[in-house]
């Protein structure tokens, strides 16, 4: 249900972000196209304006011998016109508005220019026709006249109507225009003359096309002016400022729009993204937690796992160590038994015995290591628990010295101190084994003869065992591996010995709290230090409480 | 243990997705601002000639047109279902009338000569007087014009939806069918159509020296040195201006009289400038279209020729000039369709 409505919060995020994009992509597509589109015609107009004045330009002179340019031109503007009639939309009706009353007081002047333009074409084909064809008329009838003897006078009063009709077509002020008046007047006194000389009708072409010219040329230029003048491009150039006017409020608009939707847009991608990130980290974390207990389980079980085959290993070894240790004095127990059935009543009493001691100390020496065993076991199943008492440690140290030294048969000696106070509370028992196991180690590894320190200091808060012997010592390599059940040190296969003892110091120190240190040079003999608390059940209740 | 949903990679998407779309988006929008500001640029690439060859294709819409071609012919068009467009626009007279005033059916006779529908779409304004800006202005007149086809788009269509095979043609060319604005959009494609390029003399004026006779370029010369193309200039030969009839001569005095037709222009514009000026017409298929002026008073092209020279250039034209001057106009006869008038 959480999630459902998790991933229905980041849809919906999703789903507004691209509503915005949306929104800002329609306000967007408005603009360009449309404008882009008007803006051109409107520069356009001004453009189109030009061309036509320029080509009534050409016209007037003659460098432009039709006039389907000025068709196109004006065709082209009243297109033009009727294109920017549709306003874009998104300038905004008011907009629309001015921008159709600046279209018809442009549309008008294009009407006047229309009709001028209607005016001068018709104006100026004939003019351009008469001012073409005059002097090459006059011309010929001057050369026609120059042939006849009477010919002279016509001929010189054209000659001046030429000069006149020129100098009029560059001024065409009042002055000049007077000139081909009277040039004019001249030439029609010479009608008769001209008769005579049957050119009668070519001089009234000629008086014809110089009227034409006279009378035309005046207005051509005035509709050249007038066309010029019309104030279109001025209008244009008003047209395109309203314009440019209307578009920047409105793009101004459509930017503001536009920005607001980018940033809507912007919240909703970042709120988005946020959403997958955080989503994305709450994930991780979950997994690399989930990762950590896994882990934690793997190693747990690989612990439980080691520990277990450490177990098996170890009881394998047991089985095999204590069945060979066992075999040892089991045999010994069997060959004297079998020895003594047989040949007891044939043997003296000294033999018998002998046999029977052997079985004694052979059973003996299996009690110790079931001892051992049981020790060890009972500690590494956990069950090994001291049992603190009062305990005079001198008085049992120097008993335990003692019996130590009875069964050595007296060929080392131990030299035993104590400082301190005495009185101390310790597990009577496993103090025996692991001081006895220490001791007898000493003795056992030393040559005979050899003397054995045992120095037992009591302070206030611990006690401190230092055996010291002069034997053969502990090769260094197997120091770590010296409190294993079973292992014996590589120097001592020729002494018996079934490598439970220290193991059992170990176990025993463990459950006391205490701790032993070794330093052995091998064949200067070894040194053991044992610390063990003072008052262990003091030490013990401390322990459980942290 | 929290539960651990797959929902990563699609949200992973719809963020990639979302920032994919602002930046097309914003880079779309940066696009759009560029644009093409060129412009076709409209020149003559004949020189500095005053005549221009017709255009070799035309656009219009053939399916429309050839809808247009049979409503051209179709009395059914009028208001009396008596008189079509070709009754005045004969097709074996180019497109224009074989007598002075067109007579038809129901009608008064026209006050002016009926001028050729070839080319129309090259005319600047429409009509002797110039009385229409455009062929649609043009038709839309005409139509309603009770000496003329007495009739209206919405009368036409109607009479035209009695016969099935138009009903069929217009479903076929329109998505809407048989509509008034579609009976006058077909005619005006049709109108659009009448284009008659490659005429002889066009094809000299795209460069072949041997498309026309010795004969003719004389006359080409005669034709610009008299003075003619002052006026009938152009892609169209004419029809691009006005001007008085009678520039140099009085064409009405030596005519004997003149009534209310012949003031041409001046009836549309009431200014007294234009009183019988009429709009230069269209020399294109001039061989084909006697007899001529707006009062077809000349017969003959000869006859037309020598009146122009006389009325509207003061010359008395010689003989062999004016055989130059003919021959000319006659190489102005294009081709419709592929086939020469």
């Amino acid at each position: 249900m959480n999630a459902s409505r998790t991933l229905r919060s980041s849809l919906a995020i999703v789903v507004a972000g691209f509503v915005c994009l949306l929104a800002y992509s329609a306000v967007e597509s408005v603009d360009y196209a449309e404008e882009q589109a008007y803006s051109r015609d409107l520069r356009r107009v001004q453009a189109a304006t030009a061309e036509l004045n320029e080509r009534v330009l050409k016209s007037r002179s003659a460098l432009m011998t039709q006039y389907d340019p000025l068709v196109h031109a004006l065709r082209d503007l009243r297109q033009l016109h009727e294109r920017l009639k549709r306003v874009p939309d998104f300038l905004g009706a008011s907009a629309a508005v001015d921008l159709r009353a600046q279209l018809q007081k442009s549309e008008a002047q294009l009407r006047e220019k229309d009709e001028l333009v209607e005016n001068f074409k018709t104006h100026n084909s004939v003019l351009q026709n008469s001012l073409h064809y005059f002097p090459i008329l006059a011309n010929s009838v001057i050369d026609r006249a120059r042939v006849a003897p009477t010919g002279a006078p016509v001929a010189s009063r054209i000659q001046t109507l030429i000069a006149a009709i020129m100098l009029f077509d560059t001024s065409a002020d009042a002055e000049s225009s007077a000139r081909v008046q009277a040039a004019q007047l001249e030439l029609s006194a010479e009608k008769q003359a001209a008769h005579e000389l049957q050119l009668d009708h070519e001089l009234e072409l000629i008086l014809a096309h110089s009227r034409i010219i006279l009378e035309r040329k005046p207005i051509a230029d005035r509709i050249v002016q007038q066309i010029l003048s019309v104030p279109l491009p001025r209008m244009a150039r008003a047209l395109e400022e309203a314009y440019s006017m209307h578009h920047r409020s409105a793009t101004d608009r459509a930017l503001l729009v536009r920005q607001i939707l980018f940033g809507l847009a912007l919240v909703t991608v970042v709120l988005g993204l946020t959403d997958v990130i955080l989503r994305m980290r709450r994930s991780a974390q979950a997994l690399q937690s989930a990762t950590a207990e896994l882990r934690d389980a793997n190693a747990a079980l690989a612990r439980e796992r080691e520990k277990e085959r450490q177990l098996g290993e170890l009881k394998t070894r047991f089985v095999s160590m204590t069945s060979h240790e066992f075999r040892t004095p089991l045999s010994v127990i069997l060959s004297s038994t079998e020895l003594l059935e047989n040949y007891s009543e044939r043997w003296n009493a000294e033999r018998r015995m002998d046999h029977l001691e052997r079985i004694r100390s052979a059973a003996r020496s299996m009690d110790r290591m079931l001892d051992d065993i049981l020790i060890i076991g009972r500690a590494e199943a956990g069950m090994l628990r001291p049992s603190p008492a009062q305990l005079n440690l001198e008085e049992f140290c120097r008993h335990l010295v003692e019996s130590l030294e009875h069964s050595s048969a007296r060929s080392h000696s131990i030299r035993y101190s104590f400082s301190g106070d005495p009185q101390v509370t310790l597990d009577e028992r496993l103090l025996s084994e692991v001081v006895g196991n220490l001791l007898s180690n000493a003795l056992k590894y030393s040559p005979a003869g050899s003397q054995v320190h045992f120095d037992v200091i009591a302070n206030d808060d611990q006690c401190r065992f230092e055996v010291k012997d002069e034997g053969i010592g502990i090769p260094e390599a197997d120091i770590p591996r010296l409190f294993q059940s079973f292992f014996r040190a590589s120097n001592a296969d020729q002494i018996k010995g079934s490598g439970l003892g220290l193991a059992v110091v170990k176990k025993a120190l463990d459950v006391q709290n205490g701790t032993i240190e070794v330093q052995s040079s091998l064949g200067n003999g070894s040194q053991f230090v044992v610390r063990v608390p003072r008052d262990l059940s003091v030490s013990r209740s401390s322990n459980a409480e942290l | 243990m929290p539960r651990h949903r797959p929902v990563i990679s699609r949200d992973c998407w719809l963020a990639i997705l979302l920032v994919a779309h602002t930046i097309v988006t914003l880079l779309g929008c940066e696009h759009r601002q560029k644009f093409d500001d060129s412009e076709p640029v409209e020149s003559s690439s004949f020189g500095d000639q005053p005549i221009e060859p017709l255009p070799l294709t035309v656009d219009f819409d053939p399916a429309r047109a050839a809808l247009g071609e049979a409503l051209f012919a179709e009395p059914k068009m009028s208001g009396d279902s008596k008189v079509a467009c070709t009754d005045c626009h004969h097709e074996g007279h180019g497109l224009a009338d074989d007598k002075p005033h067109s007579s038809v059916s129901g009608r008064p006779d026209s006050a002016v000569n009926s001028p050729t529908m070839y080319n129309v779409r090259f005319l600047y304004k429409l009509s002797w007087g110039g009385k229409f800006e455009s062929l649609e202005s043009h038709i839309d007149a005409l139509m309603v014009n009770p000496k003329v086809m007495a009739s209206s788009w919405e009368l036409a269509t109607k009479q035209l939806s009695e016969v099935a095979s138009y009903r069929q043609k217009f479903a076929s060319v329109f998505p809407d069918g048989l509509t008034p604005s579609n009976v006058r959009l077909a005619i005006l494609d049709y109108e659009r159509s009448l284009v008659t390029p490659n005429a002889p003399f066009d094809q000299y004026l795209r460069g072949d020296a041997q498309a026309v006779s010795p004969e003719v370029k004389r006359g080409y010369a005669m034709f610009k040195s008299y003075g003619c193309s002052s006026c009938h200039q152009g892609v169209a030969i004419g029809g691009n201006l006005f001007e008085r009839i009678g520039v140099l001569r009085d064409f009405f005095a030596d005519r004997g009289h003149f009534d209310n037709a012949d003031l041409g222009r001046f009836n549309v514009t009431q200014r007294d400038q234009d009183r019988f000026v009429f709009r230069v017409p269209s020399l294109r298929n001039v061989a084909l279209t006697a007899p001529y002026f707006h009062d077809g008073s000349a017969a003959t092209l000869e006859a037309a020729v020598t009146d122009m020279a006389n009325y509207q250039l003061g010359r008395d034209l010689p003989e062999r000039d004016r055989s130059a001057l003919v021959a000319f106009l006659r190489s102005l006869t294009g081709e419709y369709r592929g086939q020469s008038l």
